[in-house]
C-alpha cells in the first residue's frame, strides 16, 4: 500500500520541456538540497569514525524531537490552509521544543567531553583541542541538518522523478521541488552552524552567541510562514 | 549450508535477475543467463566459505545473500510481516539469554568444544586511515594499533588477519585475545573496555550474524514499501539499536541477541512515523513551512 501524497492544492501543469524533466532532475533536486552536506561529510566527518556517529546519533535525536512534535501536533492536524494562523503557532512550538533539545544536547556533550578528557589522561595524550570540539560540534549540526533535508524534501521528491512538475503559487514559473530543495539547502546550512555558534557560546558563557541561534531559527521559520500567509 | 547458500544464489538471484532482464529489456539469450548466473552462485559459495577470498568479495557475496533472502520476505502479507519480526525478536531474546535456550546451549557447545560456530557471519574490517588526526583520536588509533601490533601477524594495514584477537558481536562470544603479552594486558584491556564501551571495537572485526542482517533488511524492505520516510526513520532505528547492542556486548561480555533491541526500535518508529510524523511532515513540507 503506497500513501499518495496530496498535491491538489498546487496548480499543477506538464512542463513545457518534460522530457528532460526526469531522473536528472530529481536527483538534481536531491543534490541540491543534500549537496554541500555531503561534501562536508565527505571531507571532514568520514575521516574520523568519532565523527561519523556524532552525526547518526544527532540525526536519530532530530527524528525523535519531530516524532514528539507531531505526536503533539497530531490531533490537531490536517489544518486547513484557508487559515493560516495555526502555522504560526506550530512554528512557534516546533522551534521553542528544538532548542530545549539543543541545550540537553549541549548537557550531553559536556558529559561525553568529561569522559572523553578522563580517557586521554590515562593514556597520557593530549585533551581535546577547541578545533576537536568545534569539530563534534559541526557533526551534531550536520546531523540535524541532514534529517532536515531528508525528512522535510527527499521525502515529498518521489514525484519529481517523473515526466511533469509541480508550480508553485505565488511563483508560477518555478517547480515546487526547486524551492522545496533550496529551502532545505538552507535550513541544513542553519542547523549545521547553528551547533557550531551555540556549542560555542554556551562553553564561553557569551550570551550574545547563545541568543543569536534561536532568533536565527525563529526567524527563520517565521519569514516561512509570511510566504505562506501572503 | 554450501548447499542452502547455493540455492539462494541460484534460484532467488535467477528470479530477480529475470525480473530485471524483463524490466529493462536486456538483450540476452538463455544458456549465456544461465552460465553467468551458474557461474555467479559458484563463487559466491566459495566466497561464503573460504577465507581466502578478498574481502570485499565476501562481503559483498553475504550482502547479496542478505539481500536476496529479505527480497523474497517482503512478499509476505503486511500484517504477516510485522508479527513474524516482533515474534523473531521475541524468540531470539529467549533462545540466546534463557539458560535452556537453544542458541545459548549452541554457544557453550562451541565454547567448550574451543570451536568455531558453524553459521553464515558478516565481517566487518576497520579501515585505518592515515592522516594526521589530533587529540583523542590519536590516542584511539594508537591504542587501535597497538593492540594489532600485540603479536598479531598481520601484513597489511587493510586487512587483519583472522585470529583470535577478535572483538565479536551478537551470537558469537567476546573472546580476548590470548596472543597478547603479559605486562600489555592490564593497559591493553582498559583501552580494550573504553574503546568497546564508545562502540569501536579494539582491534581485528566485528561479526554479526547474517540472521541479523536479513530481518534488518525485511523491516526496512517492509518500510520501503510503504513511504520513504518509514524507511529513513527506520534505518536510522535500526543503526541506534546496533549501536546499542554493541555498547551491551561492551558491558556484559557474553554472546547478546542481536535482534530484539534493533527491531524493537525499527518496529516502533515504523509505527510512530506512519501514524504521527508523516501527516505533520506532509503537511508543512506541501506548504512549505519549514523549521
Amino acid at each position: 500500500m503506497k500513501k499518495k501524497v496530496d498535491f491538489s492544492h498546487l496548480s499543477s501543469s506538464p512542463s513545457p520541456e518534460s522530457a528532460i524533466i526526469t531522473v536528472a532532475a530529481g536527483i538534481g533536486y536531491a543534490l541540491l538540497a543534500l549537496g554541500p552536506s555531503l561534501a562536508l561529510f565527505v571531507t571532514v566527518i568520514s575521516k574520523k569514525p568519532f565523527l561519523i556517529l556524532t552525526v547518526l546519533s544527532s540525526t536519530l535525536l532530530w527524528l525523535v524531537s519531530l516524532i514528539v512534535l507531531s505526536g503533539f501536533w497530531r490531533p490537531f492536524l490536517p489544518l486547513n490552509s484557508a487559515a493560516s494562523w495555526p502555522f504560526a503557532v506550530l512554528i512557534i512550538t516546533s522551534v521553542a521544543f528544538q532548542e530545549g533539545l539543543r541545550l540537553l544536547f549541549w548537557k550531553v556533550y559536556k558529559r561525553l567531553e568529561d569522559m572523553l578528557d578522563a580517557f586521554a589522561d590515562r593514556v597520557l595524550k593530549p585533551r581535546l583541542y577547541p578545533t576537536d570540539k568545534m569539530l563534534i560540534a559541526l557533526a551534531g549540526g550536520l546531523g540535524h541538518g541532514a534529517a532536515h533535508a531528508v525528512f522535510f524534501c527527499l521525502s515529498v521528491l518521489t514525484p519529481a522523478f517523473g515526466p511533469a512538475t509541480f508550480f508553485t503559487d505565488q511563483c508560477p514559473k518555478l517547480p515546487f521541488f526547486l524551492v522545496s530543495s533550496i529551502i532545505a539547502l538552507a535550513f541544513a546550512t542553519i542547523h549545521t552552524f547553528s551547533m557550531v555558534i551555540a556549542f560555542n557560546g554556551y562553553s564561553d558563557g557569551n550570551k550574545v552567541d547563545q541568543l543569536f541561534v534561536p532568533v536565527v531559527h525563529l526567524v527563520a521559520g517565521m519569514v516561512n510562514y509570511f510566504c505562506l500567509s501572503s | 549450508m554450501g548447499f542452502s547458500s547455493f540455492i539462494v544464489l541460484l534460484f532467488l538471484g535467477g528470479e530477480i535477475a529475470l525480473f530485471l532482464i524483463r524490466k529493462f529489456s536486456v538483450p540476452i539469450d538463455c544458456f549465456t543467463f544461465l552460465v553467468l548466473l551458474f557461474n555467479f552462485a559458484a563463487v559466491g559459495v566459495f566466497a561464503v566459505f573460504l577465507s581466502k577470498m578478498a574481502i570485499i568479495v565476501t562481503q559483498g557475496y553475504l550482502v547479496a545473500i542478505g539481500m536476496l533472502v529479505a527480497y523474497w520476505f517482503t512478499l509476505l502479507p503486511e500484517w504477516t510481516t510485522w508479527v513474524l519480526l516482533v515474534a523473531l525478536a521475541l524468540y531470539d531474546l529467549a533462545a540466546v539469554l534463557l539458560p535452556v535456550g537453544p542458541l545459548r546451549l549452541l554457544v557453550e557447545l562451541a565454547i567448550s568444544r574451543d570451536e568455531d560456530i558453524p553459521a553464515l557471519v558478516y565481517e566487518a574490517r576497520p579501515v585505518i586511515n592515515h592522516d594526521q588526526g589530533s587529540g583523542e583520536y590519536e590516542g584511539q588509533r594508537r591504542a587501535w594499533r597497538r593492540r594489532r601490533e600485540l603479536g598479531n601477524d598481520s601484513e597489511s594495514d587493510h586487512n587483519i588477519g583472522t585470529s583470535d584477537a577478535e572483538v565479536t558481536a551478537p551470537l558469537i562470544q567476546n573472546r580476548v585475545s590470548s596472543v597478547v603479552d603479559g605486562q600489555e594486558s592490564s593497559v591493553a584491556s582498559t583501552d580494550n573496555s573504553f574503546l568497546e564501551g564508545i562502540g569501536l571495537g579494539s582491534s581485528g572485526a566485528i561479526k554479526l550474524g547474517l540472521g541479523d542482517f536479513i530481518f534488518y533488511s525485511v523491516l526496512v524492505g517492509r518500510a520501503a514499501m510503504y513511504d520513504f520516510m518509514t524507511v529513513y526513520a527506520c534505518y536510522l532505528a535500526i543503526i541506534a539499536g546496533l549501536g546499542v547492542t554493541l555498547m551491551l556486548l561492551a558491558l556484559y561480555q557474553q554472546a547478546l541477541p542481536a535482534l530484539p533491541v534493533s527491531i524493537a526500535f525499527g518496529v516502533l518508529f515504523y509505527f510512530l512515523t506512519r501514524l504521527l510524523l508523516e501527516e505533520f511532515v506532509v503537511q508543512c513540507s506541501l506548504n512549505l513551512v519549514m523549521f
